[in-house]
């Protein structure tokens, strides 16, 4: 049973050395991948400066892309699991034996989900998040109680299916048009910490649009797709 | 708007509409490139099934004829659309160039640091037949 951990990094170089060391050091029977997403900060000579496992993208694609990339190097070296797992220190790799666990049960997906038994706080954030929940309990009859966390672990079938396809980036409209495909996804409880450094990509306008595409993506586009199905190595 | 012009309106938003997802079915098109021209499907929808819509704002701006309004938006909304494609191909270009560039410049370097091992591998092997001799 082999698990990749891999780690999209994206100007992180305040942070990626703290979350590399921790795993490193805590963790080390998880395999790791670091992917610098053509950072223009020093991320990647820190990386090949303190000897990390690292895939350095020469341009900048973007996290889809980026993760993509992750999930292709898991898929060629044959990975039983991948967890995707953010750079600035905001996912805590304690929670990730639980979910190991949990997609051992036999799941597709197994999400770290901040609400399994925590209550949901009311802010903007959450507001989002609600709707894409309840977008996504319109069109496939399921609860995803934290579509937007960024910590999802997937099975050999799923990297496969990630790797090799087109629109599937790590989203919720992703996880959405699954579940309706017949995926089955678990979630875990975890906590998540408040990023260590840099700033959040969301800002207003963008958080608008992306709202605007997920709930247009969730409510519209998915039920017209058909599913390519990879066989995994 | 006459009748036949508000149909005319909804059958290529409906057709666009449908050429789109077939787009995106057969896995040749990103979602994030649909949604604009989705949403612009709907708006035109929108406004032949609700021409005192069109009237309304047609009135606001202070124009004679709701069809000119129609045609001021096709306009405004392309030129905006055209203007960020115009940035985004831009982008596009300069990274294909970096990539490219990328892959040249880490083959030659590959070709170097082999040339190199196989002159050392080469000289020491003459060094050897010296010594042998």
């Amino acid at each position: 049973m082999k698990c990749l951990v891999i780690v999209p990094a994206y100007n992180e170089e305040e942070s990626i050395v703290r979350v590399i060391e921790n795993l490193k050091k805590h963790y080390a029977a998880y395999d790791y991948v670091v992917i610098n997403d053509g950072s223009s900060d020093n991320t990647a000579e820190l990386c090949r400066k303190m000897g990390y496992e690292l895939i350095d993208l020469p341009v900048n694609l973007g996290l889809a892309g980026a993760f993509q990339t992750g999930l292709k190097y898991a898929y060629r070296k044959g990975y039983d699991y991948a967890i995707q797992f953010d750079a600035d220190g905001q996912h805590r790799p304690e929670f990730i034996e639980a979910m190991l666990d949990k997609i051992q049960e036999g799941y597709d997906i197994v999400i770290g989900s901040r609400f399994v038994t925590e209550k949901k706080p009311h802010s903007m954030r959450m507001l989002g998040s609600n709707l894409i929940s309840l977008a996504t309990r319109i069109t496939t009859g399921r609860k995803v109680k934290d579509p937007t966390s960024g910590m999802r672990m997937f099975n050999k079938k799923m990297i496969a299916e990630f790797a090799l396809n087109l629109n599937y980036g790590p989203e919720p409209d992703t996880i959405s048009y699954l579940l309706k495909q017949g995926a089955t996804i678990a979630e875990v409880q975890v906590e998540m910490d408040e990023r260590a450094a840099g700033e959040s990509y969301l800002n207003l306008s963008r958080s608008v649009m992306y709202m605007l595409r997920m709930l247009m993506s969730i409510l519209f586009i998915q039920n017209f797709r058909k599913r390519r199905e990879v066989k995994s190595k | 708007m006459t009748p036949i012009f508000r149909i005319l309106l909804i059958v290529v938003s409906l057709f666009t509409t449908y050429y789109i997802l077939k787009r995106i079915r057969q896995s040749k098109l990103q979602i994030e490139y649909a949604i604009f021209w989705i949403l612009f499907s709907g708006v035109l929808i929108v406004f032949s099934l609700f021409p005192w819509l069109v009237s309304l704002f047609t009135r606001m701006i202070g124009m004679q004829l709701p069809v000119n309004f129609i045609f001021l938006l096709f306009i405004f909304v392309l030129m905006v659309k055209l203007f960020f494609t115009t940035i985004e191909l831009s982008s596009l270009e300069n990274k294909v160039k970096d990539l490219t560039q990328e892959l040249a410049l880490e083959e030659k370097e590959r070709r170097d640091e082999q040339k190199k091992l196989l002159e050392e591998t080469n000289s020491v092997k003459d060094r050897i037949i010296e010594n042998d001799r």
